[in-house]
């Protein structure tokens, strides 16, 4: 009995101190990324691009790179849906879930999340060279789209998976085509889980330094052109940190904070939105 | 026999899903305008037998399906066959009412557009009728744009009937449609099926033989996948013929029946 008890009472303080764990990773890198950054962080870190000297301590800021990551952010995250987005419907209302083409898929995707980035930034690097293109904003979005499409299609697909199997056969049973049966319930029920899913890959291509280090390139002028290099806040992170100036290494904790900062802020406000539309939805 | 006039023919029709088999070679003719309902124990394969009438069952995992459905002398599993055509014309109400993520109003609305019902001039008197027929309209004509997931079951299930007879099927297949319901919408709900036997072809399963005696015109047993007796209603229980028949009707336990009758 007694042992029974110790045995409970050994998995609470697990339990808590993982919930702590969770809680203080996210604390820390807040506090960490605002501390060592904020000495930095003023307006014209916000709102300039890098004046001549920047890398060396002298004025300007990382507009630039805010401007250039959200621009290639949301256009990979565009592309990468244009893919999820068929894919799943097909792998839900056109496929069996057992059937060896739907696993073949599943397992496909799942090689992908795994591969790191640095792959995909080498395999875009190959193919924008064979293409002929120079590091773009182009070749960043089709390589950071390919690095967030497994995660956003297995995200999804996994919502899907919740989603009853009577809605499907109460919808055929009205006389629905499958795609009228995808768009008009399927998608409905699914809407805040397909949010989600798209705000991670959000959220993971927005982050990644490896994949836009050779494609996207870098520079100090804001974007402009689709066929032009584009600064990004991961890369700017890393070169300034990766300089002998304080003030320079302070403004690069001061660029990771506003790229966690830009993260947390699309995650809530996408969470207001999801809520919004999720009040018809079955539970 | 009733009439000759059917619009469903069975033939033939034997259902496995994997290596079990749920429906046995059945062979039955549905008259038209009339109540069947289908009888038998829970898992015979009654559910089975109604999904197979408008190809639901297609959708389950590793299904196999011999035989014939005829509806209007056509085979349903001929590949000329238009199934969203078929699933309109053959209306299923299903045993777990399930409402679409979507308001009261756009769940009765919601097959009506599917079939080229458009415009709120249209939709709304004919949203209205339909809830009145399921008996519902009182209920909810204050909060028709609410979310139907909030209804209560049994204000669920008559939504299901409502967007079911909605879009106008030929036939009303209902699948224990009065399961969640109290005695008293129950009781309303087979009044609208013995007036909407004047249109419609119905064929309703049901697990409590009163309703059956109530309602039926004909009358289906089905025991272990296997069709054991079926007939005009009266006729089915005053005088059933088969062992397995008598028991179930009385009450008794068929387990018993077929023991004795093996060995
Ligand atoms: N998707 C499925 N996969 C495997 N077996 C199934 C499936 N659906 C039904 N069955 C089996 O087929 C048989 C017939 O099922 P069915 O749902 O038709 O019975 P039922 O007569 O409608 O029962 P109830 O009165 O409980 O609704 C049962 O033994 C059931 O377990
Ligand atoms: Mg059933």
């Amino acid at each position: 009995m007694a042992w029974r008890k110790i045995e409970e009472n050994i998995f609470k303080f697990l339990m808590v101190l993982a919930t702590a764990v969770v809680v203080g990773s996210l604390a820390l890198i807040l506090i960490t990324v605002l501390f060592k950054g904020l000495p930095a962080l003023n307006l014209d870190m916000l709102t300039k691009t890098p004046q001549g000297g920047y890398y060396i301590g002298k004025g300007g800021g990382i507009l630039n790179a805010i401007l250039g990551s959200l621009v290639l952010g949301l256009g990979a995250t565009f592309l990468a849906f244009l893919i999820s987005m068929p894919l799943v419907i097909y792998l839900h209302l056109y496929l069996n879930t057992r059937s060896n083409r739907a696993r073949l898929i599943r397992f496909i995707l799942d090689l992908l999340w795994g591969i790191p980035s640095i792959v995909y930034g080498a395999v875009g690097f190959t193919l924008m060279v064979f293409l002929g293109l120079q590091s773009s904003l182009l070749a960043g979005i089709i390589t950071v789209a390919m690095l967030i499409m497994p995660i956003m299609t297995r995200s999804m697909d996994e919502v899907f998976k919740l989603i009853p199997f009577e809605l499907k056969e109460t919808s055929f049973a009205l006389g629905a085509t499958r795609l009228e049966t995808a768009v008009k319930v399927i998608l409905r029920q699914a809407l805040p889980g397909i949010v989600t899913a798209v705000l991670m890959a959000f959220g993971r291509g927005i982050g990644d330094a490896a994949s836009v280090l050779f494609t996207a390139g870098f520079t100090d002028s804001l974007p402009y052109s689709l066929f032009k290099p584009v600064a990004t806040l991961p890369l700017a992170i890393f070169f300034q940190l990766g300089t002998p100036f304080p003030e320079v290494r302070e403004r690069g904790y001061a660029a990771a904070f506003v790229l966690t900062l830009i993260v947390l802020i699309i995650s809530v406000v996408t969470r207001i939105f999801s809520a919004r539309f999720s009040k018809n939805i079955i539970r | 026999m009733i009439d000759v006039q059917t619009h469903i023919r069975v033939k033939n029709l034997s259902v496995w899903y994997g290596k079990q088999q749920a429906l046995n070679q059945i062979n039955i003719r549905i008259p038209d305008k009339r109540i069947t309902a289908i009888i038998g124990p829970s898992g015979c394969g009654k559910s089975t037998l109604l999904k197979s009438f408008n190809r639901l069952i297609e959708l389950q995992e590793g299904v196999k399906i011999t035989g014939h459905v005829l509806v209007d002398g056509e085979d349903i599993n001929d590949p000329k066959v238009e199934v969203t055509h078929l699933r309109k014309k053959m209306g299923l109400l299903s045993q777990k009412p399930q409402v679409l993520p979507m308001s009261i109003y756009e769940n009765v609305a919601y097959g009506l557009k599917i079939h080229g019902v458009n415009g709120k001039k249209n939709l709304d008197p004919t949203v209205e009728h339909y809830l009145q027929e399921a008996n519902l309209w009182e209920e909810v004509k204050d909060r028709l744009h609410t979310p139907a997931s909030k209804l209560s079951t049994g204000q669920q299930q008559r939504l299901c009937l409502a967007r079911g007879l909605a879009v106008e099927p030929e036939v009303i297949l209902g699948d224990e449609p009065t399961s969640a319901l109290d005695p008293l919408s129950a009781e309303c709900i087979e009044h609208r099926f013995l007036k909407l036997k004047e249109k419609y072809t119905i064929v309703l399963v049901t697990h409590i033989l009163r309703q059956a005696k109530r309602l039926a015109d004909y009358v289906v047993f089905l025991y272990l996948g296997n069709l054991i007796e079926h007939g005009p209603a009266e006729e089915f229980f005053k005088n059933p013929k088969d062992p397995k028949t008598r028991a179930y009707i009385s009450g008794g336990f068929i387990e018993e029946t077929t023991r004795k009758a093996s060995g």
